[in-house]
């Protein structure tokens, strides 16, 4: 069994970001880490490896060529290989056109699971994989926080408002997996050494055979307008209180704005 | 050679700090107040293959260049200097088969080491015998196929807690300790090898400090290193070497005792000002951090000349180590200053770091005893002859 | 081109969720700009007889998708059809069911996506949304582009629409045509565990009260849930508490749980790093209570009282219980 997972070089949280000049998300000169939540997805995967399930992991970026940082960050936690889809005309690129580039990618590759992580910490860019697995046509298995994959079937486990599903689809399929998976392992220093030997293929559109002009301008949205958010009024701090007096106090506080 | 760290050095560096940071940092007080040994680092050390830096690839280990090793153990010293001494003491232990033991010897115990599984501790010192190594006094008297060893070692680290142990003993009494002394790997478990007591000290508290006794223990004579009477010479090998470890530990102590005074000053205020911009302070800090960097800077070009198996080797360890552990000593004391009275209270680790970094000016060879081997060198150099 | 605006109305138990009633007020807002009419797509148990129930909240007609007790994302061809048929904007809850259904129709048909927004409005016939992007670092205001396909995929956070209180009128209820053949209907439900307690959702709870790290086991939450009772309010954790057992996860707030928009927060044990803000940041008033004086949730909040928990909780809910009983 094979699985992709995809995944985002996004800005270190906390680290300063803003928007350029022409309102794009500036990510120049800024840390960037494998976003958060595709850790996830990519321990899900090497659980899988462990225990005998899948043969090979695959990992799929699509972004700048600084990207294959990332990637090569992944492959020292395990996995196989990388793929980097890189290329001028992806810059500035919204959900719809990565959802298109990595489906064209994922065709190719072929993967009995397309694995990613439910959002990514930027732009909250949580189409992405439904959108994928429809231009796939494919079944989307989302926000699992268990991935099992038996007899020719995938399975999540998926909270429900008062318990859990275990929603299930044939292979292929499209699935995505919750920080409930568990911490990502470390990459050891045995892994960060072979990943520098593990194959890491750049593709451009041209490999993809996808043009420039049906994803240049593709953005559908515009923005017109970035701004701080409002300041907020100073927070006001109770200390070194007497419980009852504190108790007190924040009854007040609450009975000021019509909150009790 | 070039000992400018590279760019896969400064991802070596990243990945140790981040562990560092995340997983032993949180323990370092309680270690150190606990006195306990951190078992769980040790394993966590040796998943992440940080236990065997210093073995060749073939044995199961990573290979790495001795700077890069330095670099280990300096990001592990910075958030606690009892895990570093972790993977110090593997090398430490390890590094008499590595030097002497045969490719038989090399292939039945280094894999184990290199993985982490089993530990390894070095037995040369003994009661009476400490910078003066060859009034050693345990002896090994050969019985058939076997060596009999019987005495005793203290100020062992971790040899209450070690697997394996390279021993230091006189196989030939008579000839005095440079000559008849010989090398043995023993394992821990080997009937009449006991580890009665552990030493209560200043500071690494977490790193077990034992007395070890010998009670007519049998080791395999396959188990000697090297011939008879290369004991002395194998030793000093050891040490030239190891003592490297030493220098990345104490820059390692002093960076954290460093940042943490910066950190803390950067944030106090007294008298309507930070603390960290009174001249008085960044005249300190000056000294603090020009002086580690000579001592990292010292460490690295010494850890080329390791891999570059330079002939005057010792001249770069021992000036190493000394400058080292006696900046050391001088950066943490200062951080204690700087933090004043916090600086002396348990709740801020700069006291802690501070009662740390003195045993980098005792063990692995006194700063007297480096300064002896600095001189000689020196002198060497100069065509000075010895003392007739 | 229709002016309509249409919603996901989600039913479970026969019974529409609060979203559907929040999206229903959103729509009829919108439509009421754009000129056109708020159209519910209503799926799952109970959704063919409640649709049109939805006329009360909001809607003028209703398109039945299904009435199935089935994964959400099933419905997504279907809900392709009826956007196939026109409209200005869909409206789908941030949840994990409403972005499914947008990414498929996304995916699908090309348009384009917004959100999660805090706001959306018409501006001279224009779709105008407004999110916190960046982790609440940057507000940004953003439209269609010219020529983009229509509707406008907007995802919607709890609490940003008010349901409409005392409504009368019936929604004109249709079935959708006929569904486009799609691998999406594959997915099936093949175990359903009931957890034991039935926990509230979050996510339209307008008083939480949080435990965290601090508040250090099971037991330690019990304080805050005689709060969360005395002030009519629900009980929600941070990540560390979910991690730890002692709440299910239903109850976790943040980046990877229920983002909530409630009136009041009161977050306890709670150190308020990012993870855990993103998910209540919006909520309109904050109160934080710690021991540490320096954690940063003491930055966002509107009050912050440093002290124990265990000691200022209790005396807190007895002071609330006191005042509604005077």
């Amino acid at each position: 069994m094979k699985i992709v997972v995809c995944i985002k070089q996004v800005p270190a949280t906390g680290a300063d970001k803003r928007y350029t000049d022409d309102l794009r998300l500036d990510r120049e000169g800024v840390e960037a880490i494998i976003n958060p939540l595709d850790e996830y997805a990519i321990e899900q995967a090497l659980r899988l490896v462990d225990d005998g399930t899948v043969e090979s992991v695959t990992y799929l970026s699509m972004g700048p060529e600084q990207a294959s940082e990332a990637l090569r960050r992944a492959l020292a936690m395990g996995g196989d290989e990388a793929v980097l889809v890189t290329d001028p005309a992806l810059a500035g690129a919204d959900e719809w056109a990565t959802a298109k580039v990595l489906a064209a990618a994922l065709d190719k590759l072929a993967p009995d699971v397309a694995l990613m992580g439910m959002a990514s910490d930027d732009a909250r860019g949580s189409l992405v994989p439904g959108a994928v697995a429809a231009m796939r046509d494919l079944p989307l298995l989302s926000y699992g926080a268990e991935l099992v994959l038996a007899d020719g079937s995938a399975r999540v486990r998926r909270l429900s408002a008062t318990g859990y599903d275990w929603i299930s689809a044939p292979l292929p399929v499209v699935a995505t997996v919750t920080d409930q998976v568990g911490e990502p392992r470390y990459a050891s220093l045995k892994g960060i050494m072979a990943a520098k030997r593990k194959p890491l293929e750049t593709w451009s559109l041209d490999d993809l055979g996808l043009t420039g002009d049906e994803l240049r301008g593709a953005a559908l949205t515009r923005v017109t307008d970035a701004r701080p958010p409002e300041e907020k009024s100073p927070t006001e701090r109770l200390e070194n209180l007497p419980a009852a007096e504190a108790a007190t106090k924040i009854a007040d506080w609450l009975a000021a704005r019509k909150l009790i | 050679m070039t000992y400018l760290p590279t760019a896969d050095h400064d991802e070596l560096r990243a990945m140790v700090r981040e562990l560092a940071e995340e997983r032993i940092a949180p323990r370092a007080a309680q270690i150190d107040e606990s006195g306990e040994f951190p078992m769980d680092l040790r394993e966590l050390l040796a998943q992440q293959d940080l236990l065997g830096t210093c073995f060749e690839e073939r044995h199961g280990g990573t290979g790495l260049d001795t700077i890069a090793q330095s670099i280990v153990v300096e990001e592990i010293a910075r958030v606690d200097a009892t895990t570093s001494l972790i993977p110090i003491v593997q090398k430490l232990g390890a590094l008499p088969i590595i030097l002497a033991g045969s490719a038989e010897q090399q292939d039945r115990y280094l894999p184990r080491l290199a993985s982490g599984e089993w530990l390894v501790a070095f037995a040369l010192t003994e009661a009476a015998a400490g910078s003066d190594v060859a009034s050693n006094r345990m002896r090994a008297t050969r019985d058939g196929d076997d060596y009999v060893l019987n005495g005793s070692k203290r100020f062992i680290t971790h040899g209450s807690v070690a697997d394996l142990l390279t021993v230091f003993a006189l196989t030939d009494p008579g000839a005095g300790g440079t000559k008849g002394m010989s090398a043995f790997v023993m394992e821990a478990d080997t009937p009449g090898f006991a580890a009665p007591r552990v030493e209560h000290k200043m500071g690494i508290r977490g790193s077990p400090t034992a007395e070890l006794t010998f009670d007519d223990v049998r080791v395999p004579a396959a188990n000697r290193l090297g011939a008879e009477g290369e004991g002395f010479k194998i030793a000093m090998a050891t040490l030239d070497r190891s003592r490297l470890s030493i220098a990345a530990q104490a820059v390692g102590i002093a960076q954290g005792a460093l940042d943490a005074a910066v950190s803390y000053a950067a944030d106090r205020q007294q008298f309507g000002e930070r603390v960290v911009d009174f001249q008085g302070i960044q005249w300190m800090l000056a000294d603090m951090t020009s002086t580690n960097e000579a001592a990292r800077q010292l460490t690295y070009a010494a850890a080329a000349r390791v891999d570059a198996s330079a002939a005057d080797l010792p001249y770069w360890t021992s000036s190493a180590k000394l400058v080292a552990g006696d900046v050391a000593m001088r950066v943490t004391t200062d951080a204690v200053q700087i933090l004043g009275g916090y600086g002396y209270i348990a709740e801020y680790p700069v006291e802690r770091m501070m009662r740390d970094a003195k045993i980098t000016q005792l063990y692995e060879g006194t700063q007297q005893i480096q300064r002896l081997i600095v001189a000689r060198q020196l002198l060497a150099r100069a065509g000075v002859s010895k003392r007739g | 081109m229709s002016n309509d605006i249409l919603f996901f109305a989600e039913f479970s138990a026969g019974k529409p969720a609060r979203s559907a009633l929040e999206l229903a007020a959103g729509a009829a807002e919108l439509a009421s700009q754009s000129g056109g009419a708020a159209v519910a797509l209503a799926y799952g148990p109970g959704a063919a007889d409640g649709a049109a129930g939805l006329g009360a909240h909001g809607a003028a007609r209703a398109v039945v998708l299904g009435d199935e007790d089935r994964p959400a994302i099933t419905y997504a061809p279907a809900a392709v059809a009826a956007a196939r048929d026109g409209g200005l904007a869909v409206l789908a809850p941030a949840t994990p069911n409403g972005r499914d259904l947008a990414a498929a129709l996304v995916g699908t048909l090309h348009l384009p996506a917004f959100g999660p927004v805090r706001s959306a409005r018409m501006r001279d016939g224009t779709l105008e949304t407004e999110q916190a992007t960046l982790q609440g670092s940057v507000i940004t205001t953003s439209t269609p582009a010219e020529g983009a396909p229509t509707p406008s995929v907007v995802l919607v956070l709890a609490n940003t629409f008010t349901p409409v209180e005392g409504g009368s009128g019936s929604a004109e209820v249709s079935q959708a045509s006929g569904a486009e053949k799609s691998a999406f209907t594959k997915a099936t439900v093949a175990e359903s565990h009931e957890a034991d307690a039935r926990v509230v959702n979050l996510e339209e709870a307008s008083i939480i009260v949080a435990g965290g790290r601090g508040v250090g086991g099971e037991e330690g939450f019990a304080p805050l849930r005689d709060l969360a009772a005395a002030l009519g309010g629900a009980v929600g954790a941070s990540r560390a508490a979910a991690d730890a057992g002692w709440i299910p996860y239903q109850l976790q707030i943040g980046q990877t749980g229920k983002v909530v928009k409630p009136s009041l927060y009161i977050g306890a044990g709670i150190s308020g790093a990012i993870q855990h803000r993103v998910g209540m940041q919006t909520a309109e008033h904050v109160v934080a209570i710690n021991r540490d004086p320096d954690a940063p949730i003491g930055e966002f909040a509107d009050l912050f009282v440093v002290g124990d928990l265990f000691q200022i909780i209790p005396a807190l809910t007895e002071e609330i219980r006191r005042r509604k009983e005077a």
